[in-house]
């Protein structure tokens, strides 16, 4: 979270994302950035975020994320 | 000049029940940090409440003394103890420390504080027996104070930004002494630069605490083949924070007395084992250098010991304690 922060803060356009196992600490993190309401795009389980993902998983994961991914990216500001 | 604001209670009770309803203890009680003992602690070390000991930058976290000063008092610190306490501060909060991975990790890495040098006989700090556990006003506060600034400073409270999955005891404190009166070996802090006479302190992430027990094991060569079957399994693998990581071992008497036996140095055991770390070219050990093995002599007699303190993403930090100027 704070890296996409402090990315867009040097302008470059970002997009978290955040696995639900850890999104109250992305949370905490966009409010004392000063950006409470700062978008991200949440992954969730089954994908355990510290685990070795399979080929297919990874697959799987990134067909869920890309969409709102691509939708923040291209919202108007 | 204190800047920190002011609460007034009509009785202890009425302080703890409101302490833990706003969330600014580990859950156990704490001592009232009234403006006398923070002013008595500062003083002890020869800080400013407004000078700054380090910052959380990705938390928008400044770190003064008057910070630590408070949390010290909360711990159960005397006041002599401030100047170790502002030393492991600025240790945590070091650059390479990396105290926002190491605090807010779902692995529930513990910061290990390690003194060496004078400090240890003049506050007590336990080097042997139970060195590890409870029953050592030092230790215990010592420890405890960094993990107050931890929580009530740098913002690393559970379910906030301290996200571990399972987190540790290690984190209510975790303080021990090198006991060098009981070794011949060169101490942690001068093999880090400091002199003899200077008192240290190193701060030192702790991912996992394992213990490396060996009865058997009669000869340097036999411990240090022992240590090998665990050194080379449960390093955390980044090497993103370069190639002065460290990994710690902490070898207890009956395993020392081997290498005392024999006149092995800390850099013998380091020859014996950076070679051995290596298997088909690749070091199944992640470390950058062999003197990133910081080596350190505690614990009481009767096990045949040493316990490894894997890391998690940071480097140890080796901070000299000065009485005048915490």
């Amino acid at each position: 979270m704070r890296d996409a922060v402090e990315l867009e803060w040097a302008g470059v356009p970002s997009v978290p994302i955040i696995h639900k196992a850890v999104q109250g600490s992305a949370e905490s993190m966009a409010k004392l950035s000063g950006v409470p309401d700062y978008p991200f795009v949440l992954a969730d389980y089954p994908y355990i975020p510290t685990a070795i993902w399979s080929d297919q998983e990874i697959q799987t994961l990134a067909d869920e994320v890309v969409p709102g991914i691509l939708s923040l990216l291209t919202r108007g500001t | 000049m204190a800047s920190a604001e002011q609460h007034e209670y009509g009785s202890y009770d009425e302080l703890i029940e409101d302490y833990y309803a706003r969330g600014w203890t580990d859950g156990l009680p704490v001592v009232p940090p009234t403006p006398e003992k923070v002013s008595a602690f500062l003083a002890a070390a020869g800080l400013e409440a407004g000078e700054v000991l380090g910052e959380v930058p990705t938390r928008e976290v400044t770190v003064t003394a008057e910070h630590a000063a408070i949390n010290a008092v909360m711990a159960g610190c005397r006041p002599e103890y401030m100047p170790a306490v502002a030393a492991a501060v600025r240790a945590h909060l070091h650059e390479k420390g990396n105290c926002h991975s190491t605090t807010g990790t779902l692995s529930g890495a513990a910061q290990a504080v390690i003194l060496n040098g004078p400090v240890r006989l003049e506050l007590g700090v336990e080097c042997g027996s139970a060195c590890f556990g409870p029953g050592f006003r030092a230790n215990a506060t010592i420890g405890r104070a960094l993990r107050l600034v931890v929580r009530n400073v740098c913002r690393g409270i559970p379910g906030v930004l301290d996200r571990a999955s399972f987190s540790t005891t290690m984190r209510y404190s975790f303080c021990f002494g090198e006991d060098e009166e009981n070794s011949g070996w060169v101490p942690l802090h001068v093999e880090r630069g400091l002199a003899p006479e200077d008192s240290a302190v190193t701060v030192a992430s702790v991912m996992n605490l394992t213990p490396v027990t060996d009865f058997t094991a009669r000869t340097p060569e036999a411990v240090c083949d022992s240590l090998l079957k665990f050194l080379t399994r449960g390093v955390a693998t980044d090497r993103w924070l370069g190639e002065d990581n460290n990994v710690v071992l902490v070898m207890g008497p009956d395993h020392r007395r081997y290498f005392d036996a024999e006149g092995w140095s800390k850099d013998d055991i380091r020859g014996y084992l950076w070679p051995r770390f290596f298997k088909d070219g690749r070091n199944r050990v992640h470390l950058g250098k062999p003197e990133g093995l910081l080596i350190v002599a505690a614990g009481g007699p009767g096990m045949g010991e040493t316990w490894i303190l894997f890391p998690h993403l940071a480097w140890a930090i080796t901070q000299r304690i000065d009485p005048a100027r915490g």
